[in-house]
């Protein structure tokens, strides 16, 4: 499944279901709303662009390191802490092939798929800085 | 001929989305966009320097595909359209 969406998924299904035949490693990555004395994240994608975006992004992890499934899920809207961000799921027949495409995703997704993150605290909010070529970019 | 633009992020908040536009034909991106980020002073310097340039981080896209911004002073717009102005990505 590579997704956009509000809802959270169930890992435990996605994990079953990605048991491919050949399968040696499944490898889980899970991002979640980390307690930075928030109470709170609202996400926002540019939904079209960033959904074609995680699909190139599975298909190129798929053969650049051989993986025989991948699921990304990266959710939107307001999620409290401890919830479910982003959840990446790789099979391969090798625990160094799913590692490495668990981690290929990951960074991917960090360098341009269009979604952005505000943190919500007590005093109103502030957006999370996005990288850029030129080096750390300004709040959001 | 009508031009959609979306912003995204903090210049959502500043400069509202999904704006549709009326350029008039010829116009380029960039001054289409600098006409609607003028609506609000803060949001037009958050995107554009004081040579009413793009600033360095600004990313654009034109229809789902990015441009150089540098690009977008000489990139007429066409009817039906789709602008996107957003910040440095943070997602993951």
């Amino acid at each position: 499944m590579i997704a956009i969406r509000h809802d959270d998924v169930d890992i435990g299904k996605l994990i079953s279901e990605a048991k491919r035949p050949g399968t040696g490693a499944v490898v889980v990555f899970d991002g979640i709303v980390r307690d930075d004395d928030i109470r709170e994240m609202d996400l926002e994608a540019y939904e079209e662009v960033a959904l074609n975006e995680l699909e190139k992004i599975a298909g190129d992890a798929k053969r650049l390191h051989n993986l025989l499934h991948v699921d990304i899920i990266h959710r939107i809207g307001r999620l409290s802490v401890g919830e479910n961000i982003l959840i990446i799921i790789v099979s391969a027949g090798h625990r160094q092939e799913a590692y490495a495409g668990s981690r290929y995703i990951i960074e991917e997704i960090k360098k341009g798929v269009p979604i952005w993150k505000k943190e919500l605290t007590r005093d109103g909010g502030r957006w999370v800085p996005g990288e850029h070529p030129h080096g750390k970019g300004p709040a959001g | 001929m009508t031009v959609r633009v979306r912003f995204f992020a903090r210049f959502r908040e500043l400069l509202g989305t999904d704006i549709s536009a009326e350029p008039a034909p010829g116009t380029v991106l960039a001054d289409l966009v600098r006409d609607l980020a003028g609506r609000n002073r803060e949001g037009y310097v958050a995107i554009f320097d004081e040579h009413g340039a793009f600033r360095e981080f600004v990313i654009v896209m034109r229809n789902g595909k990015r441009i150089e911004t540098a690009a977008a002073a000489s990139t007429i717009v066409v009817d039906g359209d789709e602008i996107a102005v957003f910040p440095p990505v943070a997602g993951g």
